[in-house]
């Protein structure tokens, strides 16, 4: 496997290719190379996934030395991939709904100006995010890590025409930046303190070096903790995720749902001997997963732009995820990762289909009825609403979902308490998924449909909704056959799940007993949100229920918060500096290297006898300084 | 002598031969292109001879000059710039008025003066090839006649370069009166035996040498001439001024200088330390609101021969790599600049003041993208060769322990970075509305091969040094 | 005859002084190629002093190609000066640029 390289150099010469000559190409050149060299990426990883299943490398993985910068001592940058079964996954996912994705942004994009602008940021995502997945060092993986910051930071920004949108853009970029100077300080430690950032070997050395428990690998564990809950929008930093749907839904649906917020989930899947090292950071790690997924469950039921309740509900997954990291059900984390890039880029591109059709309108009050305007997008977005909710037995999403809520109670590190979040966030999935399915596409029309997707538009959308249903049967309980495709594969690069041999036998009770519970969920969602608002009785919300329903949708008032206790006090500390002490100095050294300036040039006065003389002057000085020194 | 002697000479010889040849071909008919192929024919042939030869074992060809490897890597350095040099002035003198034949023949002579420099072994040939290379450029600078600056440039540097032979010539006599031998290592290994009981002589002398290698690289405070001479003369030549000769003068002092033990020797230690001090700063320091971009980059000069000097004075194995491939890295950048710079310049006047380099990404976005990057290296921004080679000197001066030069290192090129983002943003601001474009007319073949191959060498080299580092290795040995 | 090398070496010394302090002081482009000259010449003394301590010809030879040398510069110098003067009709460097 030479060619690994080429995976996220492809989409890099298509960056620069439209970056450097965009100007110049037609838009269909810009379509052709955009949606072009991801898809050849795509090709290649599939290549490669066929590559490691047909003859598994010694170790469990391909590593590849592409070139190294420089070497002092300890200090060896090097641009080398590692990629085993855990990398594979990402990749697949990256390339492939990244491809489908940039074929949609085609259609999605058609009329906006700045197109080859858009897709040489997309490009540059995915083969940050490549970089990122791919990196077997912790250095490389912090660039494809800022790299993939950057390029959302332009993608959301991307109408910057709009001031609302750059304040979005500065706002995801500070507060993910919060996180990434802990993982940076992380990083620093553990070069610091294992000599190494090579993750392979860094592991192996913090086993030998550190015993469990112990402070340092929970200091350390905590602090990657940091840049994972930035990155993924959890707890305490998940403010930035829903002001970053200013950006056009393609992105959202590529970098803020599919793959770059899972970053966190892959970090800490990739340096999971660290935190198995440090059992107080897995309890963290679980822990803001289950806050987080409840919070954000609660704020999606009342969120009223069809994006945000999809943002929240990225959050909401995202916190499935670190819950079943943090009980360590590793494989469980990461397949729900990917059959959750599935279904939310197909909700997201079919929200995108709906937005595009009534012509930039995103207020779920707006909407309704489109059932039968848009037929194509009603089914795939019913199918993707489906899994999201995990319906029993025929989504993805239940396989991967149930797998997690199980494993959140019988896991050795499971309990009850996480069983009840992850249960309880299951219902409200129900509840608000399908309020926003009702909302859209029951009741009257509300708006007229501009114009219908194209084929670049529902041939994904088609995909996604099969991937959707389909892609959970790799790996199904053993109440239901026992398909153990997924985790066996993943089993060269990430531990198998240790269960509580005491709580293994009662799995058949606990699935049925929530498969009925999403069932009743979805029969009283069908209840209430059948109907359009306007039918329900005017006067049924009580001032609780209206304050309840205030606080949640402004996200339980973190933004309210963060407000008052940064973003003020910073105004006023800003404000009370206005001369700038500080920076006073500064402009001292400035005003004096000007003086220095002005003095020295005037020896410069372009006269033959004062150089001369001046050299005459070196010249017994220097003859001074060697006889006297 | 025997055959092997003319073995090792082989590049030099082929020079010489070009230089004779390129001569008669004047004196018979005179064509712009003939005398351009010529040139470049006899410096790709003497490249060829480096390439054959480079790698035999070291010898000493007569006592004045030793071929060993560094020679050869010098002479390589040297004979590359040249014939970019003779490049990029193919298009700046080809609508020059009267004759512009003797040009080329002017750069191959400087350019044999400065491989023997680079080889010399012995004081004569280290005068011989200075006086060489300089008498051939004063005529080099001042060859745009009709332009009075180019002449006065030529003047300058004609007296100061005698004033400053001068001393070097008188240093050498001294040693010479003291040690009874005008080979370098006797010299050196007497410098380095006598420790504390040197001679006053061989003090002076050495002060007197000092002197001659600082001038040629523009050391504060022999640095006058830098600025006016960089402005004044033409383009290719001020191109020339900054790589050739600074190379020849590098290779110089790495003979001179390197087998001498500075914890032994004090006395050159603090010479040049404080050399290399004054020169970080005053360099930085002139070139801070400097209108013309030309003086930016000559007291830019000043500075990085400061920063060389910080490398070579660690001591030891690593300080020599870390010469060479500043040196090395230093000459394709200021090739690159100096070739933007002579790509937007005519013979009747050369683009300098900031004004000129105002809105050039809105008319040429490669040639700004390719200042961009020398600039940049200038700077010591990583993925550039610049990068590499200042990493290189702090890496050799914190072996050495010399912590207040690196400091000063670090401060002064931090300071630099304003007056090189200055040319930046000045490339980048809207064009002025009032000025005429500089050249209207494309890029020609020859600049433009001439700023690919910078630019190709510039990040290769920043973003994988190890073939080069390995290079080095090799002949530092 | 033997003189001895301090003697030269003193004699070669003030030369030098002199033609540096003509090469600084002097306003005029032809007295300062003079000074230089000098200096030059002062060192091809010393040179010659030199070798007759250490009973070599080397000094010697060095003395003649600065003869040769200092020929050089001055031609190329005298040409530059001329090129100066049709311009500005004055030989002093200070009204020179």
């Amino acid at each position: 496997m030479q060619s690994f390289w080429l995976i996220p150099a492809l989409p890099l010469a298509g960056f620069l290719i439209l970056a450097l000559g965009g100007g110049r190409l037609s838009r269909g050149a810009a379509a052709v190379v955009g949606v072009g060299s991801v898809g050849l990426s795509a090709v290649l990883t599939f290549w490669a996934v066929f590559a490691f299943l047909a003859a598994r490398p010694e170790q469990g993985a391909f590593t590849q030395n592409v070139w190294q910068w420089i070497a002092v001592a300890d200090l060896t940058p090097a641009i080398a991939f590692h990629v085993d079964a855990l990398t594979l996954t990402m990749m697949g996912v990256i390339t492939g709904v990244g491809f489908f994705i940039h074929l949609y942004s085609v259609g999605y994009m058609a009329g906006e100006t700045g197109y080859a602008r858009f897709f040489a940021y997309m490009n540059l995502f995915v083969s940050a995010m490549l970089i990122l997945v791919m990196a077997d060092n912790l250095l490389l993986l912090y660039l494809g890590w800022e790299g993939v910051g950057l390029c959302s930071y332009l993608l959301i920004g991307f109408w910057y025409r709009d001031p609302a949108n750059g304040y979005a853009a500065r706002k995801a970029f500070v507060v993910t930046r919060a996180g990434d100077t802990a993982m940076a300080i992380g990083l620093f430690l553990l070069f610091d303190r294992l000599g190494t950032l090579h993750i392979q070997e860094l592991m192996q050395r913090a086993v030998d070096t550190w015993p469990a428990a112990s402070a340092m690998p929970t200091i350390a564990a905590l602090l990657l903790l940091g840049g994972a809950v930035g990155k993924s929008a959890q707890l305490p930093l998940q403010t930035w995720l829903p002001d970053a749907m200013a950006g056009p839904t393609p992105v959202s649906a590529l970098i803020h749902a599919a793959t770059m917020v899972t970053a966190g989930v892959y970090l800490i899947a990739r340096t999971h001997v660290l935190f198995e090292l440090a059992p107080a950071a897995l309890t963290a790690v679980a822990a803001i997963g289950a806050l987080t997924l409840l919070l954000a469950g609660f704020s999606a039921l009342c969120q009223t732009d069809i994006k945000r309740v999809l943002a929240y509900s990225t959050i909401s997954q995202i916190g499935y995820m670190f819950l079943a990291l943090g009980v360590g059900a590793w494989s469980a984390a990461i397949f729900h990762l990917v059959t959750h890039a599935f279904f939310k880029a197909l909700l997201f591109l079919g929200a995108g289909a709906v937005i595009h059709a009534l012509d930039g309108e995103q207020e779920l009050s707006r909407m309704g009825g489109l059932r039968r305007e848009l037929p194509l997008t009603f089914l795939t977005f019913l199918a993707g609403a489906a899994s999201l909710a995990a319906l029993p037995l025929i989504t993805a999403g239940f396989y991967s979902k149930d797998m997690i809520i199980w494993e959140a109670y019988a896991a050795a590190r499971g309990s009850l308490i996480w069983w009840f979040a992850a249960l309880g966030g299951a219902l409200l999935t129900v509840v608000y998924t399908f309020r926003m399915f009702f909302r859209v596409f029951e009741g009257p029309l509300q708006t007229r449909v501009h114009h219908a997707p194209g084929v670049s538009m529902t041939l994904p959308l088609v995909v996604l909704a099969v991937l959707s249903l389909t892609a959970g049967f790799v790996e199904m309980p053993r109440t239901l056959g026992g398909v153990h495709l997924f985790s066996t594969f993943m089993a060269g690069a990430l531990p198998m799940v240790q269960l509580d041999p005491a709580r293994e036998g009662h799995e058949w009770f606990f699935q049925v007993l929530s498969a009925g519970l999403v069932l009743l969920a979805l029969l009283v969602s069908w209840r209430l949100f059948r109907r359009p608002i306007a039918h329900r009785a005017a006067g049924a919300d009580s001032p609780l229920k209206a304050a309840l329903q205030r606080w949640w949708l402004a996200g339980w008032g973190f933004d309210w918060l963060y407000d008052r206790l940064f973003v003020r006090p910073y105004i006023f500390l800003a404000r009370i500096n206005r001369n700038d002490v500080i920076d006073s100095g500064i402009d001292q050294i400035a005003r004096g290297a000007q003086t220095l300036y002005r003095t020295a040039s005037a020896t410069q006065t372009g006269r033959l006898r004062t150089y001369a003389a001046s050299m005459a002057l070196g010249a017994a000085l220097v003859i001074a300084l060697a006889v006297w020194s | 002598m025997q055959t092997a002697d003319f073995t090792a000479l082989t590049p030099l010889l082929l020079l010489a031969a070009a230089i004779a040849a390129v001569m008669l071909q004047i004196a018979l008919k005179r064509s712009h292109i003939l005398t351009i192929v010529l040139t470049l024919a006899g410096l790709i042939a003497a490249m060829l001879g480096v390439l054959a030869v480079g790698d035999m074992p070291a010898r000493q060809v007569t006592p004045l000059v030793t071929m060993d490897r560094l020679a050869f890597f010098f002479i390589g350095l040297i004979l590359t710039a040249t014939a970019a040099t003779a490049l990029l002035g193919c298009r700046y003198w080809e609508h020059a008025v009267g004759q512009c034949e003797e040009y080329y023949l002017l750069l191959l002579v400087a350019a044999l003066g400065a491989c023997v420099l680079a080889a010399a072994h012995h004081f004569a040939a280290f005068f011989i090839g200075l006086e060489i290379l300089s008498i051939s450029l004063f005529t080099l600078m001042a060859f745009a006649r009709r332009r009075m600056a180019s002449v006065e440039a030529g003047l300058k540097y004609l007296v100061l370069a005698g004033i400053s032979s001068a001393f070097l010539l008188f240093g050498i006599a001294l040693i010479y009166a003291d040690v009874g031998s005008l080979a370098f290592p006797i010299w050196t290994a007497r410098l380095q035996a006598a420790g504390e009981t040197v001679s006053p002589l061989l003090l002076i002398g050495m002060g007197m040498t000092v002197i001659g290698v600082g001038f040629k690289l523009a050391l504060v405070p022999f640095h006058m001439w830098t600025a006016d001479i960089y402005q004044g003369a033409p383009a290719p030549t001020t191109a020339f001024v900054a790589t050739v000769s600074k190379s020849a003068m590098v290779a110089l002092l790495l003979r001179l200088f390197a087998p001498v033990d500075f914890t032994a020797e004090p006395a050159l230690f603090w010479t040049l330390a404080i050399l290399a001090f004054a020169s970080m700063i005053v360099g930085n320091i002139l070139a801070l609101r400097q209108d013309s971009v030309k003086r930016i980059l000559a007291y830019s000069s000043i500075a990085h021969m400061g920063y060389l000097l910080v490398a070579f004075l660690s001591g030891g194995p690593a300080a020599i790599a870390a010469t060479v491939f500043y040196i090395t890295a230093y000459t394709i950048t200021v090739l690159g600049a100096f070739g933007v710079v002579t790509v937007l310049s005519r013979t009747d006047a050369d683009a300098d003041s900031m004004s000129d380099f105002q809105g050039l990404f809105f008319s040429h976005p490669w040639l700004a993208g390719v200042f961009m990057a020398m600039l940049l290296s200038l700077a010591g921004i990583p993925l550039t060769a610049g990068f590499i080679g200042k990493f290189y000197a702090i890496t050799a001066g914190a072996q050495g322990g010399i912590w207040w030069l690196i400091i000063t290192l670090v401060l002064t090129s931090a300071a630099s970075l304003f007056y090189y983002l200055r040319i930046v943003v000045a490339m980048f601001s809207p064009p002025l509305e009032n000025k005429t474009q500089p050249p209207a007319a494309g890029i020609s073949y020859s600049g433009g091969l001439v700023l690919t191959v910078m630019t190709v060498l510039l990040i290769w080299v920043g973003s994988a040094p190890g073939p080069l580092i390995d290079l080095i290795g090799r002949i530092t040995q | 005859m033997n003189v001895p090398l301090t003697h030269l070496l003193t004699l070669a010394g003030g030369l030098f002084f002199i033609g540096i302090w003509c090469a600084v002081t002097r306003r005029n482009l032809i007295m300062v190629m003079l000074g230089i000259e000098i200096m030059l010449n002062a060192a091809a003394l010393a040179f010659v002093g030199a070798s007759l301590r250490w009973q070599q010809m080397e000094g010697q030879a060095v003395a003649l190609f600065v003869l040769a040398i200092a020929a050089a510069e001055v031609s190329v110098g005298l040409a530059l000066i001329i090129c100066i003067y049709r311009r500005y009709r004055t030989l002093d460097p200070a009204k020179v640029q």
